[in-house]
């Protein structure tokens, strides 16, 4: 029974990443054809998405059968629930780079706009965060997943600096309206990639360290921590 | 929270072998304590010392303490019949006696000496309700308790244990070889029973424990590893040992 159970895990990490390096590839497409302006580079990102919401059913479904059928606890329960949220996490990201992909056609002829804001050197702030935080699960690595979630924060100050640039390019030159406000919408999409990236950070340290840290920054605010609620 | 054991430093022997190492912990009053372990780990000679059941056995010595209700139970003129009232055994295998329904709740308190027939009738009704079987045996009290199914045996011990209306119950894997009904009535009967008795309760079965333990302790080769309230053991345990026994990667 044990080893029916470490091989249906195995093979849950495997489709777990196998899940992961599809979605990393539409990401890095979309990151790519943003940086160059190369719109062909956008078509595939979108047939992929078939292929990723494949595996996160299967990945459903498999997660679902193993609580069913083993009822696991402590580090294997941990571990259940994180391929859960990751899944969930990965799905999305594969969602927002087809948004971002469409954002990048519509700016095209813009390229020097987004060249003229920060927007690239965010883009790029978010690819490394995605991509370390697939490392970090697939290799167990806390220090990587700990880094992206330190990371996490200068996305959003390059949002909001963003934001505020392209504000002031409305006000100023009306006839940018629109290509800044499809910027607008790129770089919120860009932002909620580093969200989804932080989670999935998150999750590998909750796996691991059996800590939950999502809206930790938030308590911390509020003056409670997560140990006070019950 | 009131104590209703406290162990202190229980060493445990048959013969020359030590079967229980330095045991110390307190157990709650009106909760389900789990003990979980491996086969041979002193799961159930540890819930024998708590009724001086051992004490049957030829070469057993204790050291150390245990206080039921700030009382040492081993001192020497400690009442053991009087324990033994006070504090009740299921065991894992059924053991109806060759009489009734009725005559089989009733055995111990007609042995204690109450006769009283409406006493008695009350008695049975209350402690076969207890124990989840009034519904299915109130048409048929005066049949063979042989003839009940093994679930229905187990809860008729258990019934005859609640007749004696005891302050503790001691279960030992009280549904092993039970379907997954039978199992549920008694786990359901163990929960509403908390209110009024402590409840401390082997198993070999780790999700039983999870289900309705309020407080779970591992024992491994006669130590008391790990004790905690049953979420934290089986989600976040402090020991690898426990973390592998409950996780089934042991041995
Ligand atoms: N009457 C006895 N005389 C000598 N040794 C005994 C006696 N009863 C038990 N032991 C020993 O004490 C140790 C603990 O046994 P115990 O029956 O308490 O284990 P357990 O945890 O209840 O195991 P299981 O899950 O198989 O019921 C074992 O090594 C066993 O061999
Ligand atoms: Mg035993």
């Amino acid at each position: 029974m044990q080893d029916n159970f470490n091989q249906q895990i195995e093979n849950l990490k495997i489709n777990l990443i196998k899940m992961a390096s599809l979605v990393d590839e539409q990401a890095e497409k979309a990151f790519t054809a943003l940086e160059t302006g190369n719109v062909e580079l956008c078509r595939g990102i979108k047939a992929k998405e078939l292929e990723v919401n494949i595996y996160d059913n299967l990945i459903q479904t498999q997660c679902e059968n193993i609580l069913a059928l083993f009822q696991p606890v402590a580090v294997d329960l941990r571990f259940i629930i994180s391929v859960m949220m990751i899944n969930n996490q990965l799905e999305r990201c594969g969602d927002i780079a087809v948004n971002i992909a469409q954002r990048v056609k519509k700016t095209n002829e813009h390229h020097s706009l987004i060249a003229e804001t920060q927007i690239l050197e965010m883009g790029k702030q978010a690819r490394e965060m995605l991509k370390n935080a697939i490392d970090s699960f697939i290799n167990n690595n806390i220090d990587l997943a700990n880094k992206v979630i330190d990371s996490d924060e200068s996305v959003d100050k390059f949002n909001k600096q963003i934001f505020k640039a392209l504000v002031l390019k409305m006000q100023n030159e009306t006839q940018l309206i629109e290509p800044c406000a499809h910027l607008i919408v790129l770089t919120r999409h860009i932002e909620r990639l580093a969200d989804h990236a932080t989670n999935i950070a998150e999750n590998l340290v909750f796996y691991v360290n059996a800590r939950i840290i999502a809206h930790k920054k938030k308590f911390e605010k509020w003056g409670v921590s997560d140990q006070t609620i019950d | 929270m009131k104590t209703k054991f406290h162990i202190k430093d229980l060493d445990l022997f048959f013969k020359e072998e030590k079967v229980l190492k330095q045991i110390n912990f307190e157990i709650p009053a009106n909760k389900i304590l789990g003990i979980i372990g491996p086969s041979g780990s002193g799961k159930t000679t540890f819930l024998r010392a708590l009724n001086r059941m051992n004490d049957l056995e030829d070469g057993t010595r204790i050291e150390g303490n245990i206080l039921l209700d700030e009382e040492d139970i081993y001192k020497p003129d400690y009442d053991v019949v009087a324990l033994r009232k006070k504090v009740g055994m299921v065991f894992a295998m059924p053991v109806p006696l060759p009489m009734s329904i009725y005559e089989n709740v009733v055995y111990g308190v007609r042995l204690s000496g109450v006769n009283d027939s409406k006493l008695l009738d009350e008695l049975v009704e209350k402690s076969l309700t207890a124990s989840y079987l009034w519904d299915e045996v109130k048409d048929r009290l005066k049949t063979s308790g042989m003839r009940l199914s093994g679930g229905q045996q187990q809860r008729l011990c258990l019934a005859r244990v609640l007749a004696m209306e005891p302050e503790v119950i001691l279960l030992d894997e009280p549904c092993s070889g039970l379907d997954p009904i039978s199992t549920a009535k008694i786990e359901d009967a163990l929960t509403v029973l908390k209110k009024d008795y402590t409840i401390i309760l082997v198993t070999n079965n780790t999700k039983q424990a999870a289900r309705v333990a309020d407080n779970t302790a591992f024992f491994l080769m006669g130590e008391l590893i790990e004790i905690g309230s049953t979420g934290q053991i089986f989600t976040t345990p402090n020991r690898i040992e426990t973390n592998d026994y409950i996780t089934g990667r042991f041995g």
